[in-house]
């Protein structure tokens, strides 16, 4: 290009910039989008709609630019009128180009029986502003977009034959081995539920089995345990702040030196927040009162076989989720009445905090003092029982702490993703959950 | 199961039984329903959201104008959402929304990414927006759609975006974990740094890390002790030749207690072909990986073969395929390597995992992986005490290993899971949930 047609073509860019420009600063600051000016890379529309007020469909949709020919445009929308059972029916048709090729949707509006023009011009403007959302949401307009849904509306409002009920049935199974170690565990579960805002119901069992074997030195070593557990859970919502209810569980484990125990236990609740607020905040305070029928597998350290117990505990249970990060912290206290000094107090916290951009520190941790061992076995635990952790042992207190800090700085804003050779981290998780 | 099973389940039955007079409670009606809303909501779109790691209750009370259900069969769309690691060490969450029922010609791919040291309220109140965004083609479809309001407020303009740090990332981090109890307790610490280029033509990744762990027991007046350390440093550079081919380079250096392992250093030209196009590596891929690697080796005590070092050749080939469809995950990998200096010293080892949501309500998965192993050339001489064994603080001699797990699940009744109810605390809904990165 010579430097004369460079000066022409300069000449004639800014010519046409500022004839383009005009209307924009024209309008400039504050008065409501006419559409057609969105930022450079959003979406450009070419609309052809026979017969109706184009000018009027395209007002306010100011997060796509409308374009006047199919070439300059990204995305085509026609909008058409068909005969349909029972009236007429409008059929928008949204159809993707170049980089948005393949996206392409339809919707319908059919205008209610005597409804006036504008009427139907103003329902199928916000058809067409639906409509366009997905291409926009690509781009880099979807940063000043928001979608408001403001009416309350109750989660039960379905037609549902079962009426919130839900049964689900459960089996897992585990092995595992080496020339000298196999492991093998079992598990099956049940629960049903039936969750409304108004009461919860929950119940559910499981019952387990584990072996081990290690050969070491000639000798086989096998250790098994076993396991059931039952629970139910009731509960009625009193307000914003309250709940009362109760629950009842069963179990026999052979960790725990319990041939079965049953515990029957009353409770009410308090939300220092509304629950309504459950998933950002919870300060949640809960009251039980125990009854615990117990009949033990060997005789205990205090020579009962069976007992009746009564007890009560108070929990409180912080859980945020806020911008800065979360934290679920938990405190809780029980004793027995016979005797008050057959205590158990426990803290459990977890925090995790973005101190700072790139900055993030978390600390997880736990303790207890322990005082109500009502069930350990007088007989005690053999080596292999302590090293595999098979049988509870006698102890006055437990703890775990964690803490973690981690800064990360450089291209934090680095949306790339390169799978050659796997991804950095690699690996896979699995929780399975019952 | 035994009967102590049997008496528990009995004494659940019971106290089932005398909780039912409070299982049907007079629901009361509130006092102003908007009696024209409840309607729309019982013709919204019906959505499964399948994705392990969504705060799934914050999505339910923040986007309430669709319904939600338990079953993809059941679902108008059924939104499937993967997550891939960026260069910067976030997330990039892809949106795959799969029309189904009345919705079968509506299909479309959402994107949403988060940066590596986002908060959990960050992270799900964007993939809200994502995913509202994305349910609205589905949404305009049905009447409730005349009560949403799509706002856009335009940006200030901001100058083109430069990266200083030219794609570069650093992350520096430090833990520690303690435990303990009477007769037992546990420590744990370690650190580790990384330093990251990531770009469509070139991956490098440095990084290194170190860690202490040792578990005390007290048994009849005798203490046992056992520590393990470890430590490693490893670096990885690839760049990409097609959409299909890369080739690239792995050096690594690592010592352990566990392995017998005093300092191991390898270095490891590799060539990678994948059958799908990179592109599609958030859903599907299926990569053969071919390495040849040079290893010397110094050993912490003589090992089986009378050996404190030694420098050896070896080579791998490895085959892993990863699906993530509608029907579930597949993910499955066999991989082989034997030394140059003798054949016979090899391992072969097959991994998969496969989950199936079969049908209404039924799901099963299988995970599984079973190995020959010839090549523990690093085994002491020396044997192991029982507590070694116990405690699995030094690895074994074995000629084999496997491991399988296995589940099934069916749920019926309700398809929807619209309600949040956190009071007496919420437990999270059963199942197994896979999730491959």
């Amino acid at each position: 290009m010579s430097a004369r047609q460079t000066f022409l073509a300069a000449v004639l860019t800014t010519t046409l910039g500022i004839f383009l420009a005009g209307p924009l600063f024209a309008q400039a600051p504050p008065p409501p989008q006419t559409g057609g000016t969105g930022p450079e890379d959003a979406p450009k529309v070419f609309l052809e709609a026979p017969g109706l007020d184009l000018a009027r469909l395209q007002k306010d949709i100011g997060f796509v630019t409308f374009v006047t020919s199919l070439q300059e445009s990204t995305v085509h929308v026609a909008i058409t009128l068909r005969k349909a059972e029972g009236g007429e029916e409008y059929v928008l048709t949204f159809t993707g180009r170049d980089g948005f090729k393949d996206d392409n949707n339809v919707l319908y509006y059919r205008p209610e029986p005597g409804g006036t023009p504008d009427q139907v011009v103003d329902a199928l403007a916000r058809t067409l502003r639906l409509g366009l959302v997905r291409y926009a949401a690509k781009t880099s307009v979807a940063k000043q977009m928001s979608v408001d849904f403001e009416q309350k509306v109750k989660p039960t409002s379905v037609v549902d034959p079962w009426h919130f009920w839900v049964f689900s049935l459960g089996g897992n199974g585990f092995i595992n081995g080496e020339q000298s170690v196999s492991m093998r565990s079992f598990n099956g579960s049940f629960s049903a539920s039936r969750v409304t805002p108004e009461f919860k119901f929950r119940a559910s069992g499981s019952a387990n089995y584990g072996r081990d074997v290690f050969k070491y030195e000639g000798e086989e070593i096998r250790s098994t345990s076993e396991s059931y557990y039952g629970n139910a859970l009731a509960v009625k919502s009193l307000g914003e702040h309250w709940s009362a209810g109760g629950f009842v569980s069963g179990q026999s484990s052979t960790y725990m030196n319990l041939d079965r125990q049953l515990t029957l236990a009353p409770a009410i609740e308090y939300d220092v927040f509304p629950y309504s607020e459950s998933t950002k905040r919870q300060l949640r305070i809960l009251y039980k009162l125990g009854l615990t029928l117990v009949k033990y597998r060997e005789e205990t350290i205090y020579y009962k076989t069976t007992e009746t117990l009564f007890g009560e505990s108070l929990t409180a249970t912080l859980e945020l989720v806020r911008p800065w990060g979360t934290a679920s912290v938990s405190l809780e206290g029980s004793h027995y009445f016979h005797n008050v000094k057959f205590y158990r107090l426990e803290l459990y916290g977890e925090i995790s905090f973005r101190v700072w951009k790139g900055l993030s520190f978390n600390i997880d941790g736990g303790g207890s003092r322990i005082h109500d061992q009502l069930g350990l076995p007088l007989a005690g635990a053999s080596l292999e029982e302590v090293l595999l952790r098979r049988q509870q042992l006698a102890t006055s207190f437990d703890y775990y702490f964690s803490v973690g800090l981690s800064f990360t700085f450089g291209s934090i804003q680095s949306k790339v993703v390169n799978p050659r050779f796997g991804a950095g981290e690699g690996g896979v998780s699995i929780s399975i959950s019952y | 199961m035994s009967h102590n099973g049997v008496r528990v389940l009995c004494y659940l039955l019971l106290a089932a039984f005398v909780l039912s007079p409070f299982l049907w409670p007079q629901e009361k009606k509130a006092e102003q329903v908007d009696q024209e809303i409840e309607a729309l909501k019982k013709l919204a779109v019906k959505v499964y959201i399948d994705c392990g790691s969504c705060d799934l209750e914050y999505i339910k009370t923040e986007i309430t104008f669709v319904n939600y259900v338990r079953d993809r069969k059941e679902a108008d769309v059924h939104v499937l959402i993967t997550t891939q690691t960026t260069g910067s060490g976030g997330r990039e969450y892809t949106l795959s929304f799969l029309g189904q029922n009345g919705y079968s010609d509506v299909k479309d791919i959402q994107k949403y990414y988060t940066e590596k040291t986002a908060t959990d309220d960050e992270v799900r109140q964007g993939l809200v927006k994502a995913l509202k965004l994305g349910l609205l083609s589905y949404v305009g479809r049905t009447p409730i759609s005349s009560r949403l309001a799509v706002n856009y407020t335009p940006a200030a303009k901001t100058g083109p975006f430069v990266d200083k740090w030219k794609s570069w990332i650093f992350s520096l981090s430090g833990s520690g974990y303690f435990s303990g109890e009477k007769s037992y307790s546990y420590y744990s610490f370690g650190g580790s740094f990384s330093a990251n280029r990531v770009t469509q033509a070139m991956k490098l990744n440095l990084s290194g890390s170190w860690r202490r762990s040792e578990d005390t027991f007290q048994y009849e007046g005798t203490e046992i002790r056992s520590q393990r350390d470890s430590a490693s440093l490893s670096g990885l550079y690839v760049f990409s030749l097609t959409e299909h081919w890369s080739a690239g380079v792995s050096v690594s250096a690592q010592s352990s207690t566990y392995s017998n392992l005093d300092l191991a250093l390898s270095f490891a030209p590799a060539v990678e072909y994948n059958v799908f196009p990179y592109s599609q590596s958030t859903r599907r891929q299926l990569r053969l990986l071919y390495r040849a690697s040079l290893n010397p080796t110094r050993y912490r005590e003589e090992t089986l073969y009378a050996k404190m070092r030694e420098t050896l050749w070896k080579e791998s080939l490895s085959a892993s395929l990863e699906l993530r469809e509608k029907w579930g995950t597949v993910s499955a990998s066999l991989s082989g390597a034997h030394y140059f200096h003798d054949f016979k010293k090899y391992n072969v080892e097959l991994f998969g995992i496969v989950q199936l949501n079969l049908y209404k309500g039924l799901s099963i998965y299988v995970i599984g992986s079973g190995a020959r192993i010839h090549d523990q050339i690093y085994l002491p001489k020396g044997g192991l005490t029982k507590e070694e064994v116990l405690l699995q603080l030094k690895q074994l001699q074995t000629t084999y290993s496997y491991f399988a797990a296995f589940g099934v699940s069916f749920t019926f009744g309700s398809i929807y899971t619209n309600v949040i109810n956190p009071r007496f605390g919420s437990s999270g809904g059963s199942g197994v949930h896979i999730e491959i990165d």
